[in-house]
């Protein structure tokens, strides 16, 4: 279980991005972190990973399996990370150095988390290609060499290459076509149920959040305002805002 | 943003100083004491100069310090009838010492200097000694003075030389340098300031065309600016230099010639991304001129950013003036900083140790070309705020 | 050949022609007797006009420049006014005090401005960014000679442990490693001037594009995998910030070969830029012609490898794609 109490983050300019925030994450499920631009909810992740820039300051608990990361110090911190929990970034973003291969991306994390030798490490990458839907010829790829779907493919096979019990992804396919975004969703959940992880995806977008999470929570200027099952929340949202919210899906649909 | 910083004041400081301290100085190219004098505030201890005039028969002074180097008594002295003994006298605390005798003529021109041999030997002394060191040997009360039989009208000039001068000494030809440092100034800044100027002019008018016409045009600008890069500068403005010739305006000139390609390039790509943007097809749909567009959008645009571009090409110019200065590429009469090192080198100031003909002028430029850098960032800041993060302020 | 190699070829042969016509034209439109910049005018009347006939120098001017273009293009650079020896025998004795005092500063100072560059990036607002500011500040202010002569007073005057001229001293010790050393000592102060003044804009530049480099977002993610710092710092920020760092180390060249005719001279070293300096000085034209063009061609020379070595640096950038 990861559990999210009273976390707030302040930003070094001064701005208080995440008010006391609070969420769980259960293995095997997938939570849907939803909300407008602005509310918080990137903020949320990178603070529960200790991501922010030098200067933020951040309070509050973030237990992943009751171990509190951020009461950690920065080396300990570091040594759990990937193999407890791992990340994935927004499409838009590089998540690839652009000078170094693929393989050699998949292999320094593999080697500084796990004890492997070169051949394993190389074995296990293709492995989790191959999970993804790729092919091993991408490893001595270069990350111009791929498509934005292929890149973001890549990107979710390196955060599963220690086996990581939580993945944290921050709009993993925002910027991608509709079709390549239901394929990259699908892979997803049949990863998370597969693997018995918890996935915690943050996006702006309800419609997809209620169609492939299992549980949404709310955010609106900084605070986690709701948490509900997805069919629940649709159904009979409670906040103002989520009432907004679900609102203004309905009336994209009509 | 408060003008007046450090960088301002002290560009100020100077502009003040070569403009209203420097012509009252005297010319620069004056010499005013022997060669390699020391600055007055170096050695305390080896006094002041001292020039002293003796109107009336006999003058006073004292001296409380080192023996000096060298002195010398020159002037007239005329007396109402022939003497028939007279002499030039020099009393110091322990003896007096006849430096002439004046008997026999009624009026003559007396021009004695300590160095002169026959002094020593007039005196009894050493022609390898330093008069100066024996007569001065004491601290104290000394007097000039003409001793005759018959009334003297006396018009004597004793100058007494320490070796020091002025606030920067001289250089080898007895010039005083400061003066030559505050000229240098006007030098530095005039070539500074236009060769930077007409360089700016001519980029940024061709960079314009060549963003703004595009074609055949902009690549054979283009293609000139790739050309003109690649030609080592030095080098060639060493070859241009001397065979063309070493005034002030030809520097100048050719200083602009080889340094407008940077403002082109930055002119041209502002153009280009200017030309591509939403509002000028809407100005131009709307059928506003090519050169309403020029001057009313683009030029306002554009100012900030070239206006920090020309000021942080000053220091580019002014060190390739004082380069080609310093190699001997400029007119000797001009007192350009670059020429008073070169001259520190070629004339020797290591075997004398003159360091104070080195630092006034490479300190000069530095610190100039300081200045001007750091008043060139703080337009670029302006101009792109994105900027400061960069430079860590 | 590709497009991208055929126009870059292009455009530095463009580069020769414009400095070979600006020798011909330059030397030969000076005021005075045309034939001056290519004859000694020590020579007697009957001697000049055998010269001019064997070097060609009655036949128009269009014929002589082809004839000029020839000679340079195959190294045949004529006699020398000043010493009467052969230009290419002068230059060729004096290339290699050149590049010994152009390589060795320009890599000290690449290696000490990166190390600076990267220290100062991931300290930011330390000690050492403050440092590095100012010396990049610095080193574009401070002209060359003066730090030059200030190290001469210091170093070989007041006290005196460097010599103060030449490349080596006279007469040239016997031995091969007394050889080494001589030289060695002889250059020290030549070179440790030239990195004293370049380390500072290469800190600066450094500094500017790692710190660019570690806002990236492959960054954030390298820390969120736990990746340890350093690694960071070095294969995955330094390494992508490379490709420039390589680029401008070959274009840096051309610059400090343009600074070597001062360094040359403030230390009377025996290399190419002092005597293109001594020939422009002394009107030994051919002499002059020679140095200036073969300048030249090291120059375009490192902009062309600058452009080839960024294919083989960065993996975005292929050699044989290149459009």
């Amino acid at each position: 279980m990861m559990e999210v109490s009273s976390l707030s983050a302040t930003y070094p300019n001064g701005f208080n991005a995440v008010k006391r925030a609070d969420l769980n994450l259960a293995s095997g499920k997938m939570l849907a972190l939803v909300g407008e631009s602005g509310s918080g909810k990137s903020t949320l992740i990178y603070a529960c990973l200790g991501l922010l820039p030098k200067g933020s300051k951040v309070s509050g608990k973030v237990l992943f399996d009751q171990i509190d990361f951020l009461a950690l110090p920065q080396e300990s911190q570091r040594r759990i990370r990937w193999k407890k929990v791992s990340l994935i970034l927004q499409g838009t973003m590089n998540s690839f150095t652009p000078v170094l291969t693929i393989k050699r991306q998949f292999l320094e994390t593999m080697e500084e988390h796990l004890k492997l030798t070169q051949r394993e490490a190389e074995a296990k990458a293709a492995g989790l290609l191959e999970e993804v839907g790729l092919d091993d010829g991408f490893l001595s790829r270069y990350p111009h060499e791929m498509s934005g779907g292929q890149k973001q493919r890549c990107a979710i096979a390196m955060a599963l290459c220690c086996d990581p019990d939580y993945l944290l992804a921050d709009e993993p396919t925002t910027a991608l076509d509709v079709i390549t975004q239901a394929e990259i969703m699908n892979l997803l959940k049949s990863i998370v149920r597969r693997r018995n992880m918890g996935m915690l995806m943050v996006t702006h977008d309800l419609a997809l959040a209620s169609s492939t999470a299992d549980e949404i929570c709310v955010m609106y200027q900084g605070c986690t305002i709701e948490t509900e099952r997805s069919d629940v929340i649709i159904r009979s949202p409670k906040q103002p805002h989520t009432i907004a919210l679900v609102k203004s899906l309905s009336m994209m649909e009509e | 943003m408060s003008f007046w910083r450090l960088d301002t004041l002290f560009l100020t400081f100077l502009v003040l100083l070569t403009f209203i301290v420097s012509p009252m100085l005297g010319p620069a190219n004056e010499t005013v004491a022997p060669p390699f004098c020391k600055p007055l505030w170096l050695d305390p201890a080896s006094g002041r100069p001292l020039s002293l005039n003796a109107k009336d028969n006999i003058l006073s002074f004292t001296w409380e310090s080192k023996p000096p180097k060298a002195f010398s008594v020159k002037g007239t002295v005329s007396f109402e009838e022939v003497p028939k003994d007279a002499a030039l006298l020099l009393v110091s605390p322990k003896k007096t010492y006849k430096l002439m005798d004046l008997a026999g003529l009624k009026n003559l021109d007396v021009d004695i200097d300590s160095r002169d041999v026959p002094l020593k030997l007039h005196l009894g002394l050493n022609p390898f000694v330093e008069v100066s060191s024996v007569i001065f040997s004491e601290k104290g009360t000394y007097s000039l003075y003409v001793r005759s039989d018959v009334k003297a009208h006396v018009n004597l000039n004793i100058n007494i030389y320490t070796g020091k001068w002025g606030i920067f000494g001289t250089d080898q030809r007895g010039r005083d340098v400061f003066r030559l440092f505050v000229q240098g100034i006007k030098i530095s800044l005039l070539v500074g300031i236009f060769a930077t100027l007409i360089a700016s002019t001519i980029g940024m008018g061709l960079g314009l065309i060549a963003g703004y016409l595009g074609g055949l045009t902009d690549s054979s600008i283009m293609r000139t600016v790739d050309v003109l890069l690649a030609i080592p500068t030095l080098p060639i403005l060493v070859v241009i230099s001397g065979v063309w010739g070493r005034g002030l305006w030809q520097i100048v000139l050719v200083l602009s010639i080889f340094s407008w390609m940077g403002t082109a390039r930055v002119v041209r790509s502002l153009t280009l991304s200017l030309r591509e943007a939403p509002y000028v097809e809407g100005l131009r749909a709307l059928g506003a001129p090519a050169g309403y567009i020029l001057v009313r959008h683009f030029i306002p645009e554009a100012l900030p950013l070239l206006l920090a571009q020309t000021v942080l090409g000053v220091p580019g110019a002014i060190l390739a003036e004082a380069g080609l200065s310093f190699l001997g590429l400029s007119d000797p009469l001009m007192p350009s900083w670059g020429r008073m090192l070169h001259e520190a080198q070629v004339f020797g100031a290591f075997t004398g140790g003159a360091w104070w003909l080195i630092f006034p002028p490479g300190l000069g430029i530095a610190s100039l070309c300081l200045a001007f850098i750091s008043i060139g960032r703080r337009f670029e800041e302006m101009a792109d705020p994105r900027l400061k993060e960069m430079t860590g302020r | 050949m590709n497009n991208y190699w055929l126009k870059r070829l292009l455009s530095s042969l463009l580069v020769i022609a414009v400095v070979l016509s600006l020798n011909f034209f330059l030397f030969r439109l000076m005021p005075g007797d045309p034939t001056s910049s290519l004859l000694d005018p020590r020579f007697s009347p009957e001697a000049k006009h055998e010269l001019l006939k064997s070097y060609g120098l009655d036949k128009p001017l269009s014929q002589q420049f082809f004839i000029y273009v020839k000679q340079m293009l195959t190294f045949k650079f004529g006699i020398s006014f000043m010493s009467q020896r052969p230009v290419w025998q002068e230059l060729a004795e004096r290339l290699p005090n050149t590049l010994l005092l152009l390589f060795p500063a320009l890599l000290l100072s690449a290696v000490l401005g990166i190390l600076l560059g990267v220290a100062a990036a991931k300290g930011r607002g330390g000690l050492v960014e403050k440092t590095v500011l100012l010396s990049g500040a610095i080193s574009f202010s401070f002209p060359s000679f003066f730090v030059q002569l200030v190290l001469l007073l210091l170093l070989a005057h007041a006290f005196p442990i460097f010599p103060l001229r030449g490349s080596l001293s006279v007469p040239p010790p016997v031995g091969f490693w007394n050889l080494v050393t001589d030289k060695i000592w002889h250059m020290t102060l030549p070179v440790a001037s030239l990195v004293l003044l370049g380390f500072g804009s290469w800190a600066l530049y450094v500094r500017n594009l790692m710190v660019k480099a570690l806002g990236e977002d492959f960054i954030l993610l390298a820390r969120a995998k736990g990746i340890r710092e350093s690694r960071i710092l070095w294969r995955h920020a330094f390494r992508t910030a490379l490709p420039p760092i390589v680029t401008i180390f070959f274009l840096s060249l051309p610059g400090v070969i343009s600074g070597a005719v001062i360094t040359e001279t403030v230390f009377s070293l025996h290399g190419i830029g002092k005597f293109l300096l001594d020939a422009v000085l002394g009107h030994d034209y051919p002499a002059a012609g020679a140095a200036f063009y073969l300048m030249s061609l090291v120059t375009v020379a490192c902009n062309l490898l600058a452009d080839v070595v960024y294919t083989f640096v960065d993996p975005r950038i292929s050699f044989r794609r290149l459009r």
